[in-house]
């Protein structure tokens, strides 16, 4: 019997561009020093920083967003278009310019943010600030993907809740929220990627406090290369665990 | 129950008809028979009677869509409990499923489930619910061939033992053949109702007898006064003899019964036959029908049992056989 002729070169292509892609991690593993593993000075409190901040504004983004990819999902208006290039907008504004953009409405002379300062909340360089840029970084990200969700969920399964007497709102925690579940574990997942490692908007808005990307920076700029491991090694420990199980978990799915 | 329903959006629709025991609206497909189910249900805008200007939830039905449409995250029990409130909606739903005889499967999550018995869990939660109007859409349409029937018989029997009034709307004569109450729908509106043997002996027009399941149901022309009259079938440019009290002219939708089509040898036939060749043979359980080209149109014809099939044949149209309905 003849063999089948396997095809080389894809072969050979495909395994090219695992190894390119390996490479900077395997680079990580060996520069980094671990006889004299150690942190840099403030390195704690940046991820202390970063973890409580990503937290509240994961939060905000979940319970802001949740709503909003749901009615995208559901519902469709007149100029519909204008709501999909709204977010298409923000999603595809570069780092750099959203930051721009939020100091120009946010910050000290901006006209939100004299109004919001007079209230007692500043924009700039403040906690607050820290958690508005990692909104607005993954808030766009998070309601797509969340909107992908629902979309996913067959409506007429809806519709049966209402018909067997639930109202809308147990009809969707019943429901809609279940049977999303995992496209929205997936949305969450990508919102702490994207709010944890934002730096272009961080930067410009809240350069203190220094989280884990700034800090990394800082280092990378006062001490070198060789200072940025170790919280580079925490930084992946913390942001990566919880997209990479679910992004394991649907690809098992869909397999 | 009466149902009077008027629909505007997305097509123009309106139904009124008695529901008495398990009626089947029998209608083909893209007329808007699901359409009027979801209206009942609340589910598109609409209004008429029963439970009009009521919002969905608060709408006492049994809405059993295409596909059953089971919460495929819980399993038999929950689905059912889905319906219930209360401490108690555990047990009661047990007891549900008990009656459709599933009880020992509630654990089983939908996917884990045969179509019949994804059925009877759907019917099981929409009874739950304890309407005044169970709906059924397309009911035979997700079932095996070959169970169809049993499950079919199982549902009707529970939908009367619950004594609830349930509506099913399908495109399928077999479930036509099991209902207490027959509707018929053609052109988004309902043509005929009444007894099914009552509509199987009478239906008011060639669309009603292709709702049916009729076969050989042709469009043809009457030419001469009754007493005198023939009839013109274009399809396959032939003349037939006829006997109604139609006008001359009229344009007809006819039908004969493939067991009333006599066949000829070629070489034997007599005079004024049609001839024809044969397409295709039919053989099952209830015997043999030959599907034969004669011109551009199609006519089933029942072969006897002691015969055997032909290449070509001749075939006549019996005067008493044809059955002629005006369009």
């Amino acid at each position: 019997m003849i063999p089948a002729a396997r095809p080389r070169l894809p072969a050979l292509a495909a395994a090219l561009a695992l190894l390119l892609l390996a490479l900077p991690f395997a680079g990580l593993a060996i520069a980094t020093d671990w006889r004299h593993f150690g942190f840099a000075q403030g390195d704690g409190g940046a991820v202390a920083v970063s973890l409580g901040l990503s937290l509240v504004a994961l939060l905000l983004i979940v319970v802001l967003g949740t709503p909003l990819a749901w009615w995208l999902a559901r519902h469709r208006v007149r100029g519909q278009w204008l709501v999909d290039a709204l977010l298409l907008l923000a999603l595809l504004t570069p780092p750099l310019a959203m930051g721009l953009l939020l100091a120009t409405m946010y910050g000290p002379y901006g006209p939100a943010g004299q109004l919001l300062e007079r209230a007692g909340l500043l924009l700039t360089n403040s906690a607050p600030a820290f958690v508005m840029a990692q909104f607005y970084a993954a808030l766009p990200y998070y309601v797509l993907a969340a909107r992908a969700a629902f979309e996913g969920v067959p409506r007429e399964l809806e519709q049966i809740a209402l018909t067997l007497g639930h109202s809308p709102a147990r009809s969707f925690f019943h429901v809609s929220l279940p049977l999303a579940r995992l496209g929205l574990a997936a949305a969450v997942a990508l919102a702490w990627v994207r709010a944890l490692g934002e730096f272009g908007v961080v930067l410009i808005v809240a350069y203190y406090p220094q989280g884990i990307p700034v800090k990394l920076w800082t280092n990378l700029q006062d001490v070198g290369l060789s200072a940025v491991y170790p919280l580079l090694w925490v930084f992946f420990l913390v942001a990566l665990p919880l997209p990479l199980a679910l992004g394991l978990a649907v690809r098992r799915r869909l397999a | 129950m009466r149902v009077d329903y008027r629909i505007e959006r997305p097509v123009a629709l309106s139904a009124r008809f008695e529901v008495d025991g398990f009626t089947v609206l029998l209608g083909a497909s893209g007329e808007g028979k699901s359409l009027l189910l979801r209206a009942i249900a609340g589910l598109v805008p609409a209004c008429g009677e029963p439970f009009d200007g009521l919002p969905l939830q608060r709408r006492a039905v049994g809405y059993l869509p295409q596909g059953h449409a089971l919460f495929p995250h819980l399993n038999a029990w929950q689905n059912v409990a889905f319906a219930l409130r209360g401490p108690q909606r555990r047990a009661e739903a047990m007891a549900w499923l008990e009656r459709v005889g599933l009880a020992e499967l509630a654990e089983r999550r939908p996917a884990q489930l045969s179509g019949g018995q994804q059925q009877r869990v759907a019917l099981a939660r929409a009874l739950a619910r304890k309407p005044k109007l169970l709906l059924l859409d397309e009911p035979t349409s997700a079932l095996d061939p070959a169970t169809r029937d049993d499950v079919l018989a199982e549902l009707i029997a529970e939908v009367h033992a619950a004594g609830i009034p349930a509506l099913a709307v399908s495109h399928d004569p077999a479930l036509a053949g099991v209902a207490d109450r027959l509707v018929l729908m053609h052109d988004r509106r309902i043509v005929q109702a009444g007894m099914p043997a009552e509509v199987h002996a009478r239906p008011v027009s060639g669309a009603a007898a292709r709702l049916l399941g009729l076969r050989n149901v042709q469009r043809g022309r009457l030419v001469g006064a009754p007493g005198a009259q023939r009839l013109w079938w274009p399809d396959a440019e032939a003349w037939l003899p006829v006997d109604t009290g139609l006008a001359d002219g009229s344009e007809v939708d006819w039908q004969v019964a493939p067991e009333s089509v006599e066949l000829y040898e070629p070489a034997m036939a007599p005079a004024g036959t049609i001839a024809a060749s044969v397409e295709v043979r039919q053989t099952g359980a209830h015997g043999c029908h030959l599907g034969l080209r004669c011109g551009r149109a199609r006519l089933w014809a029942a072969l006897p049992r002691d015969r055997t099939m032909p290449a070509t044949a001749c075939v006549q149209v019996p005067a008493v056989a044809i059955r002629c309905w005006p369009v």
